[in-house]
């Protein structure tokens, strides 16, 4: 027993790295690499310690797993939905207004008074000047109503010169909502069946899209968590994990259980776990950096979802699927 | 050296078609080009055509669409002397054109000068400034007394000299450099999601289609996008999009079905629409103008009228004639009118009346003058308020109503000052992300000659995805470019997972050919993957996001079918070497 909780700390300190790493990179893709994929790694999916426990791991997996799950009910519980809504798909008015020297909670403030709605001020920064180019006001109130506040702090007309308006209609904002709810089902379910089609044996299948299933409700744990707000757009940044997540997993799959010749199962998982870390590690670089250089809000939130996801991602698949599919080798001798 | 394949010749082809589809070759020789000529106009008679780029007006650099603007208010226009002898006797005023219109000879409309000069509808004309109209056409007169300004335009073909109006029927676009089409969150203008009252047939719908098409093209709108959409309930909406224009416009042309009436004693004598108006008179000063700007005692309030004359069709107008054959006669600040009024009613909105001259009574006349008025907290808002809602009525008048109300759903306006912005910012994120992805190619690699490929190759899937958007006049939204940029994330994965199988020392006893078809069968499979996931935002969300799917499905199709083949035979040279 003792010797048991021993190993179970010593199993976090070696999976540690593997979560924070690349937390780091995705700021600093420079230096952090050069060591990294050869001695820990190395040692790690080709050690003993991994033949013997990494059962374990596949435990952090289903883990992850319940405990996304378990954040998204409880969030469900207190906010009455999987996500906090903007107007897009709740229905109200969005207004943005080209003025950067404005005072934000006063604003803010002064437009709940008006309106009597909950309303958001958000401002519009440039990356490389960090001037704020914008402010946007986001309500559930009428529009109309919402520009003629506006106005009255601002003391002059808005026109199609300085600002910018979008009205959404909230029955029309609610069927949005269902509807992309319902297409992400459908698009589960479609990349399920192409991973069926593929390698036509369950285990492997059901081990990448369980990886796959992670990835998009940790991704919405996470955002959950940062207090985003999604709007349409998130929401096909979340269509597009789904596809996009399984790659790692189909190649992993690939060479594992479909190239018995080349080597130990073990060498054949690190040869993907070397291909895989670059993918992702890339494909993190590239949406970190457009995360933070876009003023774009809805570029923001669609490369913030995609990194979100990514990042489960690798953990999903190096913990998750790669210790399934030593499992299904290992039974099935491959 | 290994030899070039065919797939990498592709890709070069290709690579020249799209730098030639995409760059503009107007955008080398000037900014501002001329849309198009109103057939007649002055500068149609001079000899302009469309397509011609404009170089200078009247000695000014036209560099760009506000030094067009600029060019043209600086035209002036003096007022002519204008003389008209009529059988009532001799009307003297000075303006820049005849401020009337004739049918026949009898005066049909008066605006302006002419009418503060006394001229007055019913009037028989005989001659105006010495010229009498046995010998000429009013038409021949009315270009005459029109008061003219010299203007030379030098565009890239001509040098142009000749005299023109106040419209001088040149209209003009400003050239961009690339022909890859923005859309509206990008460019700046509004968008509508439209529902009608009830479920419509293919047939009413296309109805709509075309007459809120037509609509907006009387109106003067140019670049419009009018199509049906439908969501996954199989709901059906319209999606209006309108470059350039403001919601308010948008909103007051679509959500009104403009359904106008001209009632006397609560009887329809026309409605708008060709049916009962044969003609509309526009921007033609003689018959369409405002006039009569008034302002409330205390000057808090200002108002102006429009007027402007329509034709009515035979049936309409004896229908006129039926109905004011019976009403008696007033007279009202000194001169004879009919009792009862011309009502002018839009979507059931009483919007003006109009007193009856007693001379129109019991005759069929085709020629009537419909008026309304605008207001504003100044005059020159009045003025443009007023120019707006008789330009608005025009449409109306020749549309007709829309076949059924629409409700709007859905307005988002996108001013062009944030599009810039937003495309400035997007070409530095662009590039820093292409940065960042070598960056860790060359960590992991340490091989020059494995990432600038892979930079070619991002670089190429970029190209031809813009290549395809322009052919297929994909209008590219923000959520495309993500779809862009989403698509270039999978197409480096691609490259790596080529990189890696086409090296991997567990595979010796393969040949490098079966070591990259075995890449392609995990490339294959997660493009199926992404395919299908994307699959469902075609028709999801009345298609609003269908533009990121589009993009990344053609991002990545180019990727797996053209740079990915080419790039691996670019892989096979290199490793031969």
């Amino acid at each position: 027993m003792d010797e048991d909780t021993g190993q179970g700390t010593a199993e976090k300190a070696e999976n540690k790295p593997a979560e924070e790493k690349p937390a780091e990179i995705k700021h600093e893709p420079k230096h952090e690499k050069k060591e990294e994929p050869k001695e820990p790694r190395k040692k790690f999916f080709s050690s003993e310690w991994y033949d013997k426990h990494y059962k374990k791991l596949l435990i952090i997996a289903i883990l992850l797993f319940v405990v996304s799950i378990g954040y998204i009910i409880i969030f469900y519980a207190q906010n009455g939905d999987i996500m906090h809504k903007d107007v897009t798909l709740t229905g109200g008015t969005t207004i943005t207004v080209y003025k950067s020297d404005l005072n934000m909670p006063e604003l803010e403030s002064f437009l709940k008074n008006k309106l009597g709605e909950d309303v958001i001020v958000r401002k519009l920064e440039d990356f490389t000047t960090r001037r704020t180019v914008a402010l946007v006001v986001e309500t559930r109130a009428d529009a109309n109503v919402t520009k003629t506040a506006l106005e009255e702090y601002l003391k002059y007309k808005l026109d199609d010169t300085n600002s910018s308006i979008e009205i959404s209609g909230a029955t029309l904002a609610k069927s949005f909502y269902n509807q992309l709810l319902i297409a992400m089902v459908i698009a589960f379910a479609f990349m399920a069946i192409v991973v069926f089609i593929v390698f036509r044996t369950f285990i492997p299948s059901i081990a990448v899209i369980f990886a796959g299933a992670t990835d998009i409700i940790g991704a919405l744990a996470l955002v959950d968590l940062l207090g985003f707000r999604v709007s349409t757009a998130g929401i096909a940044a979340f269509l597009m994990l789904i596809g996009y997540s399984v790659d790692t997993d189909t190649m992993l799959t690939v060479k594992t259980i479909k190239r018995k010749g080349e080597g130990p199962v073990n060498s054949r998982i690190k040869s993907a776990f070397k291909t895989g870390l670059v993918m992702t590690l890339a494909a993190l670089a590239a949406v970190w950096i457009a995360y933070f250089i876009s003023t774009a809000p809805v570029l923001k939130e669609i490369f913030l979802i995609l990194g979100c996801g990514l990042f489960m991602d690798l953990l999903t698949t190096w913990i998750g699927n790669a210790a399934i599919l030593k499992w299904y080798c290992e039974k099935k001798k491959i | 050296m290994a030899k070039i394949t065919w797939r990498i010749w592709l890709l070069i082809f290709l690579l020249i078609v799209s730098a030639i589809v995409i760059i503009n070759p107007a955008s080398f020789t000037g900014n501002v080009q001329i849309k198009s000529i109103v057939p007649n106009s002055s500068s149609a008679n001079a000899g302009i055509t469309s397509g011609e780029i404009l170089h200078e007006i009247n000695g000014q650099k036209i560099n760009s669409m506000a030094d067009y603007s600029n060019a043209i208010s600086s035209l002036t226009f003096e007022e002519n002397p204008i003389t008209v002898k009529t059988t009532n006797g001799t009307f003297e005023y000075k303006s820049t054109s005849v401020d009337f219109n004739l049918d026949n000879r009898t005066i049909t409309i008066v605006l302006g000068k002419a009418q503060q000069a006394g001229l007055k509808q019913g009037m028989i004309v005989e001659q105006v400034n010495e010229m009498s109209l046995d010998n000429y056409s009013f038409q021949e007169i009315k270009n005459k007394l029109e008061s003219k300004a010299k203007i030379t335009v030098k565009t890239d073909k001509n040098e142009y000299t000749f005299l023109t109006t106040e419209s001088t029927g040149i209209v003009v676009s400003s050239i961009d450099i690339t022909r890859i089409k923005t859309g509206l969150d990008l460019q700046g203008g509004a968008r509508a999601l439209v529902q009608p009252e009830r479920p419509l047939t293919d047939q009413e719908m296309s109805n709509l289609i075309e007459t809120v098409r037509y609509r907006l093209n009387v109106y003067g709108l140019t670049d419009i996008n009018v199509r049906d959409v439908s969501d996954l309930q199989g709901n059906k909406y319209v999606m209006v999009e309108l470059a350039g224009a403001t919601p308010i416009e948008l909103q007051d042309l679509i959500a009104k079905q403009g359904k106008f009436e001209a009632k006397i004693a609560n009887q329809t004598v026309f409605v708008g629409g060709h049916n009962d108006i044969t003609f509309v008179c526009r921007n033609d000063a003689s018959c369409a103008r405002i006039e009569q700007c008034t302002e409330t005692q205390d000057g808090s309030q200002s108002a102006c009228r429009f007027q402007f004359e329509v034709h009515l069709s035979e049936a309409a107008a004896e229908k006129h004639a039926a109905m004011t054959a019976n009403l008696s006669e007033n007279m009202s600040q000194g001169k004879s009118y009919l009792n009862e009024t011309l009502d002018l009613y839009l979507d059931d909105k009483l919007v003006d009346s109009l007193l009856i001259s007693s001379d129109l009574k019991g005759k069929v006349t085709t020629s009537v003058a419909v008026s309304g008025s605008g207001t504003g907290k100044t005059k020159a808002e009045a003025y443009d308020a007023a120019t707006t809602s008789m330009k608005k009525l025009q449409t109306i008048l020749i549309t007709g109503s829309l076949p059924f109300k629409l409700e709007i759903l859905k307005l988002d306006s996108i001013s062009p000052s944030l599009g810039q912005e937003f495309t400035r910012n997007i070409l530095i994120a662009g590039i820093a992300v292409f940065i960042g992805v070598c960056v860790v190619i060359y960590i992991r690699y340490k091989k020059l000659k494995l990432v600038i490929p892979i930079l070619i190759t991002m670089v190429s899937e970029l190209l031809l995805t813009l290549l395809v958007a322009v052919l297929i006049r994909w209008n590219l939204d923000l959520a495309s470019i993500a779809g862009i940029l989403a698509a270039i994330g999978t197409g480096v994965d691609d490259q790596i997972v080529m990189i890696d199988e086409s090296s991997a020392a567990s595979s010796k006893q393969y040949s490098i050919k079966e070591r990259i078809k075995r890449a392609f069968f995990i490339i294959f499979t997660a493009y199926a993957t992404v395919v299908v996931s994307l699959l469902p935002l075609w028709w999801a969300g009345a298609g609003l996001l269908r533009g990121f799917a589009v993009t990344t499905l053609i991002g990545i199709s180019v990727g797996v079918f053209i740079t990915r083949p080419a790039f691996a035979d670019i892989l096979k040279m290199i490793t031969k070497d």
